[in-house]
């Protein structure tokens, strides 16, 4: 070849037609998304993090709890995200419009976490299941028992689980069966101890986001409870610090369970609201 | 100082002078001008190497291991991982592909190394960066994108040393003798053109204005793609046009297979990248696009391989001996098998069970190790000696890198794509428990914690070799070291 | 310099190798020359390949290029590409397409299923049920009066009292054809078989409460008979239909749920 010339157009060229393609063109199609509100302008989704989740996480990213978790659903048609029940329906561009970096993950060492914050048990007890109006399990319908997360009551927490089998199928095993799976208490002692509640777990344990520390008066509300092998010694106790205390509130805002227009809330029954009313 | 300038040293006879001669007191001076810069980055290349190798030997045993150190925050895998990844990429790959970059770019301008102090530089500002990333990223100061996360600090020094470097090559380029440009400056030209392009815009659209949401997924990829493709495998195709016919001998097959074979790849592999987010949040065409990229890298792969094995052809014997030759060739093929398992990979039929497993792990190193590294580390064989002006000391220490780091590279590929079979078969079936994946795959992870040792082995044996070369211990004879005693007729042949 | 030694070829020797030469330059003296490139042709086979790899990949993109529209997630093209109405700006745009049943019935998820529930049923002593309600099924002008202004204090229905909770007026947030819409989805839905309103009826009712400062009281209903229709005239027949399915067919017994 001779002539510099025509070699670097031909190395400009090329270059510059992929970084179009692959990085302006797509950037133009879903670059600038708005959260989706409904008609009125209420009800947005997403909305970005604040406080301790948000600075949750950063302790996620600078732990690197991405490589092993990733944070997206796959359609029905790839892969068994659904069947999973790691979400009822696909993840889209517009879930991530906050996130900066968006976690997506790259590799499954450990369950997917995209709703992971959605499979905490409620928090308050049966109130008129009002607050959550769009969300399918908010719903009394008969159906909606396919959505893990509303049931506050522990035997049914356990049945509701076993269907999706995810990272719990083995905790019953050494006593963390009190423990309701996906609530601050279960996050914290799965970090603290992963193998303490699931005996398959991969996942390293956490310690130094806890410390151990001598019991000064009361016991602390949060200390972790541990059984006899692990558990501190007489007079001690473990306590999350604030990163760990961040990065669970980060879990437990991890919800994807919004309705999105773009996408079809997959195969869901329980998305409807109620059955559509009698026939005629 | 221009090699034609010099005014050869009278010999005895003139009449005996020939183009020969010129030409190997030209290449005597061009080798001994760029020994400082090119030792420099080939000595901090390998002294990456080994952390990253012990880097790496700790990710993989804490796989398996998971509780090991789980009380010290820096120790923890999520940490480990980016640092030995970035240890690999920036600190051993990247410096070792600029040393025989620079080295190539001399002989092939004709031309002796101006402005080593430029490269010098480079390379200081080149480790500095590095380690300030890698310190960075264990303290916990990681950016979350994957081949990026070294923090702002870091990517700037990066940055600042990579301006170094590039700005000798141009300067090289304008001052080279001779009118044709041979291939292996088309890949070396691409590749210093287009690793500040895709760096710089990397950085741009994740951290000056970052773009939002997915998309930064989508950067990030596009860059690691290309810095695999087109910093990466530019380097190491370009090292391999060279190496194999010189080598040899002979001339490269045919320059039409050349030319398809650079254009395709530019236009073709620069596009591959967004098939790793297959099925994500993202519009399908930018997906399926990149896999078509990636069915289109066909292409570029058949061309170079068939050129590659007809100069080859005839001389396949001469593996027996040349250790760079064996290196050199053993990468071509694993580029060849690296491509190959990327299409499969990439197709959205295939990707849905492999998708999140491990298989992506086996692609990356057949990728960097297998195809590059071993291609690095064949072109050391061949440009050391030229600068230290001895020969390697053991050729059984040849042998037992080369062994080690094949067998090595060959079953961390078999284990993690038989180990991503698995997983992604038990993970794609939604009766079996989510733990049955990762449980499924541990025999096959410790099994990569075995080859990491054999790798581990091969480094160290390989840094030792290079430090009793480096140390004026190699050995004075007038010939290489070769793998096996060379049988007597295959001895003198033309020069 | 190139004086040819006798050729002594011994172990480890290299080819074109001889012994005695410089040591330092052993290494260049050596070398074969720089490498040059030859000019053999393409052979057919590998334009075959070629051929074949773009057709493969040319089929692939056009298989699974969902359209290339930003939208398009689903590589198959999926369903048809619901437009993304996220943004609020651009929400007209759906809302044009659908049924007014079907409007309705996103306005009633985002407005009022908090209080009446997604199945109608209200909460007892607190919201009142609208399936079923004589109000909701009666004749349209009380419930859009209730709609547009409001309603507060206790009231019965379905023989039940409800007292505990109020109504706030919707004539400021809620447009007419959004009253409108919604209106006609309750009384659409839940068994309710009702006729639907349209917004020129909201709109008259509004001037007509135009001077009404604040919530209706049971009373105020009361006043107004139960089978009043709003002035402006129902869509002709519309009556017994449920407008929302006219266009499905009429075999389904449940029809599915209209995604969202």
């Amino acid at each position: 070849m001779k002539g510099l010339f025509p070699l670097f157009l031909g190395i400009f060229g090329t270059f510059a037609f992929s970084w179009v393609g692959l990085t302006l063109v797509p950037n133009f199609q879903i670059g600038h998304l708005d959260p989706q509100m409904d008609e009125d302008g209420n009800d947005a989704y997403p909305v970005p993090r604040s406080g301790m989740a948000e600075r949750g996480r950063k302790v996620y990213i600078e732990n690197g709890c991405f490589y092993c978790h990733s944070q997206q659903v796959r359609a029905d048609y790839a892969g068994s995200d659904i069947d999973r029940k790691w979400g009822e329906r696909r993840s889209a561009p517009r879930d991530y419009i906050f996130d900066r970096p968006a976690p997506l993950g790259k590799e499954r060492l450990g369950p997917d976490l995209s709703n992971v914050g959605k499979r905490a048990p409620a928090e308050d007890e049966n109130a008129p299941a009002a607050a959550s109006a769009p969300s399918p399990a908010a719903s009394p319908a008969p159906s909606a028992s396919a959505a893990p997360s509303a049931d506050a009551s522990p035997p049914a927490e356990k049945n509701a689980n076993a269907p999706g089998k995810t990272a719990t199928s083995a905790d019953s095993a050494p006593a963390g069966g009190q423990l309701q799976p996906y609530s601050a208490a279960w996050h914290h002692r799965h970090l603290y101890s992963p193998r303490s509640l699931t005996l398959d777990s991969n996942m390293p344990a956490y310690r130094f986001l806890y410390e151990q520390r001598r019991i000064g008066g009361e016991p602390s509300a949060d200390a972790i409870k541990m059984n006899r092998r692990e558990a501190a010694p007489e007079g001690w106790e473990i306590v999350p610090t604030y990163d760990a205390k961040c990065l669970v509130a980060y879990l437990m805002s991890l919800d994807q369970s919004h309705p999105l227009k773009e996408v079809k809330s997959a195969a869901a029954p329980p998305a409807a609201p109620a059955p559509d009313k009698t026939a005629k | 100082m221009n090699p034609a300038e010099i005014p050869l040293k009278a010999p005895p006879n003139v009449a005996d002078i020939s183009a020969a001669d010129v030409e190997q007191v030209e290449r005597a001076l061009i080798d001994a001008s760029t020994r400082v810069p090119v030792l420099m980055f080939y000595t901090s290349a390998i002294v990456w190497l080994l952390i990253g190798t012990l880097l790496a030997g700790f990710v993989s045993f804490k796989l398996h291991m998971p509780d090991m150190f789980s009380g010290i925050s820096f120790l923890t895998w999520g940490r480990i991982r980016p640092a030995h990844m970035n240890v690999m990429v920036y600190g051993w790959a990247s410096m070792a592909g600029i040393g025989t970059a620079i080295w190539l770019m001399a002989r092939l301008c004709r031309t002796t190394l101006r402005h080593p102090l430029l490269l010098v530089a480079g390379a200081a500002f080149w480790n500095f960066g590095v380690l300030l990333g890698v310190i960075g990223i264990v303290m916990g100061d990681s950016t979350g994108y994957q081949w990026l996360e070294f923090p702002g600090y870091a990517s700037i020094v990066l940055f600042a040393a990579y301006t170094l470097v590039i700005s000798w090559a141009v300067l090289m380029f304008r001052f080279r003798r001779g009118d044709t440009i041979y291939i292996t400056q088309w890949y070396l030209l691409g590749a210093f053109l287009w690793f500040p392009w895709m760096y710089a815009a990397a950085q741009v659209m994740l951290f000056i204005t970052p773009v939002q949401g997915v998309m930064q997924a989508a950067v990030t990829w596009w860059y690691g793609n290309n810095l695999l493709f087109l910093w990466f495998g530019a380097i190491g195709l370009g090292t391999a046009y060279y190496m194999i016919p010189k080598v040899i001998g002979r001339p490269v097959y045919s320059y039409h297979l050349a030319t398809i074979g650079f254009w395709s790849y530019a236009l073709f592999a620069s596009w591959t990248g967004m098939q790793r987010l297959v099925d994500g949040p993202f519009p399908a065409w930018m997906i399926t696009a990149s896999i078509a990229a990636t069915i289109l890298t066909i292409i570029p792969v058949a061309t170079v391989g068939l050129n590659h094995h007809m100069t080859m052809r005839g001389y396949f014997r001469l593996l027996h001996y040349s250790p760079t030759l064996r290196f050199t060739i053993f990468g071509a093929m694993c580029y060849t098998a690296f491509s190959a398992l990327g299409v499969v990979m990439s197709l959205r039929s295939v990707a849905r069970y492999l998708h999140f497993t491990e298989a992506s792990i086996a692609y990356s190193h057949l990728g960097l190790y297998g195809f590059f590294t071993m291609v690095m580390f064949g072109s050391m064989y061949y440009i050391v000696p030229r600068l230290v002006g001895r020969e390697w000391r053991y050729a059984s220490l040849i042998k037992l890198h080369f062994w080690g780091s094949a067998y090595g590279v060959g079953l961390m590929t078999l284990m993690l794509l038989a180990g991503g079979l698995t997983q992604g078969a038990s993970m794609s079936d939604p009766s079996l428990p989510f733990t049955e994946s990762t449980q499924s795959i541990l025999p096959y992870l410790r099994g990569r914690s075995l080859s990491g040792i054999l790798l581990m082995g091969a480094h160290f044996t390989f840094a030792f070799h290079f430090g009793l070369m480096l140390f004026g211990l190699g050995r004075t004879a007038s010939v290489p070291t070769f793998l096996n005693p060379v049988e007597a007729e295959h001895g003198g042949t033309e020069t | 310099m190139n004086e040819k030694p006798s050729q002594r070829v011994r172990q480890g020797m290299d080819y074109g190798e001889h012994e005695n030469v410089q040591d330092v330059h052993a290494a260049i003296q050596r070398e074969k020359r720089e490498p040059r490139v030859g000019l053999e042709p393409l052979s057919l086979w590998l334009i075959c390949v070629y051929g074949l790899a773009i057709f493969f990949s040319g089929a692939y993109l056009g298989h699974y290029s969902g359209n290339f529209s930003g939208d398009g997630l689903d590589p198959m093209g999926g369903p048809p590409p619901t437009k993304t109405a996220g943004a609020a700006g651009t929400g007209g745009a759906t809302t044009a397409e659908l049924s007014p049943r079907d409007r309705g019935k996103k306005i009633f998820a985002a407005n009022c299923q908090t209080c009446h529930q997604a199945n109608g049923l209200g909460v007892a002593g607190q919201y009142p049920p609208l399936a079923g309600s004589e109000f909701t099924t009666g004749g349209s002008k009380r419930p859009a009066m209730i709609v547009l202004k409001g309603l507060q204090g206790p009231v019965t229905v379905k023989g039940q009292k409800f007292g505990s909770a109020v109504m706030q007026p919707w004539d400021k947030t809620l447009t007419d054809q959004k009253i409108a819409d919604v209106l006609t989805y309750e009384r659409s839905e839940w068994g309710n078989n009702a006729s639907p309103v349209t917004a020129e009826q909201i709109a008259g009712l509004r001037k007509e409460l135009a001077s009404h400062p604040d919530s209706f009281v049971e009373s105020d209903l009361e006043a107004v008979p139960a089978d009043a229709e709003l002035s402006g005239g129902a869509p002709a027949g519309a009556a017994p239909s449920k407008p929302g399915e006219a266009a499905k067919p009429a075999a389904s017994p449940a029809p599915p749920p209209a995604k969202p």
